[in-house]
This record gives structure tokens, C-alpha cells and sequence, in this order.
């Protein structure tokens, strides 16, 4: 009897645990999300989301995990320096990727559903995203690693990462390390 | 008794790992255990690659690459030069409201098309709910024109059932990845599926009812048309920051059917 007390007690500590940390990466991401929101509210023209968006995404998002992810075991085949540099420009890709959806001035209606669990230390927050009249399931996905960070976007059904990952995929096989960067610094340019 | 204690222990174990994973204070012993470089330099970018094959490359057969290629670059220069202009002059001349109601009508107009492939994939309560839908914007909307069905919770976003849906809900594969002319990314299932919607959407009837299959053609045209500004917007997010246009759209379409036959 007395065992099970404290199987139960645990069990209840545990739950305790897990709770307070779904709870955590979910406080986080709605954070991130207002904030995303208030900078986009100020904006005025598109040009300027990326300055005001990007710093936000930074602390939030782990660029080096989707980075990692999206080149895949390739990765290995990098050197320090050319990871950083993959790294920095993915990152600005994917600065510029969020901010293409998003209407300067505009305030789309997002609901935030229950969050899942799939992993320790792995959260999913599936979201509603009402805008201009259509909606869109948005699922953030995070990960704890020195504070909860954004791995994955997926909007509807649809993960970034992977996405990526499939491009990055068929250039790494072409050309390497050099292709992956080349491509991104394309890219970048073609911003301007 | 000494079951309970048993998976007692084993649970302690197992959550004292993972809890050791999920606690920020435990940083350090995280890094350890992953042979990564996370030191006080910060620059943690280095040799953490557990998970480079977290996302798999492709997620669909694309034998016919090349020749979907040579179509895709078709489907470019038809939307760039012929259908994207005529969607903006389209959004420019019917003003939003009136276009999200022709929409609308079209959308409810298709009801059976979405009512048969719920009942084939023994979706009734689905069923039903599309039922309750065609209903209420039938009758409350004015043929469809005001999506009313949405101010009723239990109508709202419904998932909308296709016969491609229907196929891979049977368990028939994607088959191969297949780029069509003029309407782009689709599979050998998506492909007799949209033979399947068509057949199943009422457009069609009527024109045969009446005797005047012509009539399709003006109101296919117009169906056509009133999506175009949101397929756009697709085609768009999913090219515009991409590398590889073509591979990007692939990625995407088949993660969404993928995401579409769950539901």
C-alpha cells in the first residue's frame, strides 16, 4: 500500500514536471508570438520587418538546429567556418522566409491549442492563424536545449525544415558544402 | 507488489535520464553525453549531429524528374505571363467581398463531391457535418454566397474530404510524383482522384441535365478563376524564399497530402 502512495505521489511530482515544462515552452512561444506581432503592427512598409522581426526570431528560434537539420547528415562534411557561415545565412533565409507572410500593419487572430508532448524535452504547439479571412494551422515545434527554443514551423503540414532539407539534399549531392553555401548567398542577394 | 516497485524503479530511472535531457541546470551533462562542444565559448556549433536525419530528403518518387521539370518551367511561364496577370486584374475588378461570395457559391456548389468521399472513407459523422454545412449556407447563406455554416462551432473547419483523400485513405500509395500542365504538382493518386472530383462535382451534371455541356466550360473557367489569388499565394510561399523552386513545391505538396490524409 505504502509503495503505491508513492508511486503516486511520484507519478503526481512527475506529471508536476513534465506540466511545468510543456507550460514553459508554451509561455515562451507566446511571447515570441506577441512580440512578433507588436513589431509587425509598427511596421509600415515590408522593407523594414526583417530589422524589426529578425532580433526577435533570434532569441527564439535555434538557427544551428535547423540549420543541422535542414543539410542533414552532410553536415558532417562541414568545416567550423563553413558552418557558421551556412548558419548565419540560413538564418537570414529564414528571417526573410517568415517575414514574406507577414502584412506589415495587419493582426491576424492566432489560438493556441493544447500542446504535445511527443519527446521529452520536445514540445508541439499546434496554433490557429486567422488572417484576412482564411485559416491556417501553424505548429511550432520546440526544443529544450539551454532554455526552449523554435525548431520547426509547420504550416499546414508543411515543416520549414524539411522543406528545406529536400533542396539542400539534391545540392549537397552536387556540389557539396560550396553548393549549399553558393545557394544561399545567391539567395541573399536576390533580396535586393 | 513486486511489480509495482519494479516499474516504480524503472520509472524513476527512465525519468531521472529524462529529466536530466530537460533540465536546464544539467546543461553541461547534456553536452557531455552528446559529445558536443557547448563550453563557456558558447560557439556550440560544432560536433552535436545526432539528429542530422531528423527530416527525411524526399518524401515522394520523382522518377519522371526530368520531364516534370520541363513541365514545371511550362507552368512558370504560363503563371507568370498569362494567369497571374489575369488573377490580379480579377482581384482588381471584383472587390473582396464579392470574391470570397463566388467562391463561396462554388465552394458549397461542390458539396457532394466532399459528402461521397467522407462516406467512402466512412466518415459519417463528417458526412453529416458537410450535410449540416450545404444546409445552413444553402438556405441562411443565399445559395452559398455567405459562409454562415462558420458561426456554428460544430460546422466549423470541417476537413475537406477529395477523392484523393479517399485513395489514400484505402491505402493506395502516391504512386509517383507527377507535375500536370496549368494545374502543377499532383501524384498518379491525385491525378485519377481529381478524375474522380470532377465527375463527382455538380458543374458537370448540370451542363449534361441540360443538355448543354458547353455550359461547363464558362463556369469551369469561372470556378477557376476565383481560386487563383489564393493558389498563388501558395505557389508563392512555397517558391519565393526557396532554392530550388521546383523541389521546394514538390516537398511541400507532398507533405501536405501527406498531412491531408491524416485528417
Amino acid at each position: 500500500m505504502k509503495t503505491r502512495l508513492i508511486a503516486l505521489a511520484l507519478a503526481a511530482v512527475l506529471a508536476g514536471t513534465l506540466h511545468a515544462s510543456t507550460a514553459d515552452a508554451e509561455a515562451r512561444l507566446r511571447t515570441a508570438v506577441n512580440e512578433v506581432l507588436v513589431a509587425a503592427q509598427r511596421s509600415t512598409t515590408s522593407r523594414e520587418l526583417p530589422d524589426r522581426i529578425g532580433p526577435i526570431l533570434l532569441r527564439n528560434i535555434s538557427f544551428e538546429t535547423m540549420t543541422r537539420r535542414a543539410v542533414g547528415p552532410g553536415w558532417r562534411g562541414f568545416t567550423d567556418d563553413q558552418k557558421r557561415q551556412a548558419i548565419k545565412l540560413f538564418g537570414s533565409l529564414i528571417v526573410r522566409t517568415y517575414c514574406d507572410k507577414i502584412t506589415p500593419g495587419e493582426f491576424p487572430d492566432i489560438k493556441f491549442k493544447p500542446a504535445a508532448t511527443p519527446a521529452p524535452g520536445r514540445v508541439e504547439v499546434p496554433t490557429r492563424l486567422t488572417y484576412q479571412g482564411s485559416t491556417y494551422a501553424v505548429t511550432y515545434r520546440l526544443e529544450e536545449d539551454d532554455g526552449w527554443k523554435i525548431t520547426d514551423v509547420m504550416i499546414e503540414g508543411v515543416s520549414m525544415v524539411a522543406n528545406y532539407r529536400t533542396q539542400f539534399d539534391a545540392i549537397f549531392k552536387k556540389n557539396g558544402p560550396g553548393g549549399i553555401l553558393g545557394a544561399l548567398e545567391k539567395q541573399e542577394t536576390k533580396k535586393r | 507488489m513486486k511489480k509495482i516497485l519494479f516499474l516504480l524503479l524503472a520509472g524513476t530511472l527512465f525519468t531521472g535520464c529524462a529529466s536530466t535531457r530537460r533540465g536546464p541546470e544539467s546543461g553541461a551533462a547534456v553536452g557531455g553525453t552528446k559529445g558536443s562542444a557547448t563550453a563557456a565559448d558558447g560557439k556550440a556549433i560544432v560536433s552535436k549531429d545526432d539528429d542530422l536525419n531528423e527530416y527525411a530528403a524526399s518524401t515522394i518518387a520523382d522518377p519522371l524528374e526530368p520531364v516534370n521539370r520541363a513541365t514545371f518551367w511550362f507552368n512558370h511561364q504560363l503563371y507568370t505571363f498569362l494567369l497571374r496577370p489575369v488573377s490580379k486584374t480579377y482581384e482588381t475588378i471584383i472587390p473582396k467581398p464579392l470574391r470570397k461570395g463566388i467562391y463561396n457559391v462554388f465552394d458549397n456548389a461542390e458539396f457532394p463531391v466532399r459528402f461521397v468521399n467522407d462516406l467512402l472513407q466512412g466518415k459519417v459523422d463528417r458526412a453529416g457535418q458537410e450535410t449540416g454545412k450545404f444546409a445552413v449556407n444553402s438556405v441562411l447563406g443565399v445559395g452559398g454566397l455567405f459562409k454562415q455554416s462558420d458561426k456554428f462551432p460544430a460546422l466549423a473547419h470541417v476537413p475537406k474530404g477529395s477523392t484523393g483523400q479517399t485513395f489514400a485513405k484505402w491505402g493506395i500509395d502516391h504512386g509517383c510524383y507527377i507535375v500536370l500542365p496549368v494545374i502543377g504538382p499532383s501524384s498518379v493518386r491525385d491525378t485519377v482522384g481529381l478524375a474522380g472530383d470532377y465527375v463527382l462535382n455538380p458543374i458537370l451534371w448540370i451542363g449534361m441535365a441540360w443538355g448543354i455541356p458547353a455550359w461547363t466550360i464558362p463556369v469551369s473557367a469561372a470556378d477557376t478563376l476565383c481560386v487563383l489569388p489564393e493558389k498563388f499565394e501558395q505557389y508563392d510561399a512555397a517558391t519565393k524564399t526557396s532554392l530550388d523552386r521546383y523541389l521546394s513545391l514538390r516537398s511541400s505538396y507532398a507533405q501536405y497530402r501527406k498531412e491531408a490524409a491524416k485528417k
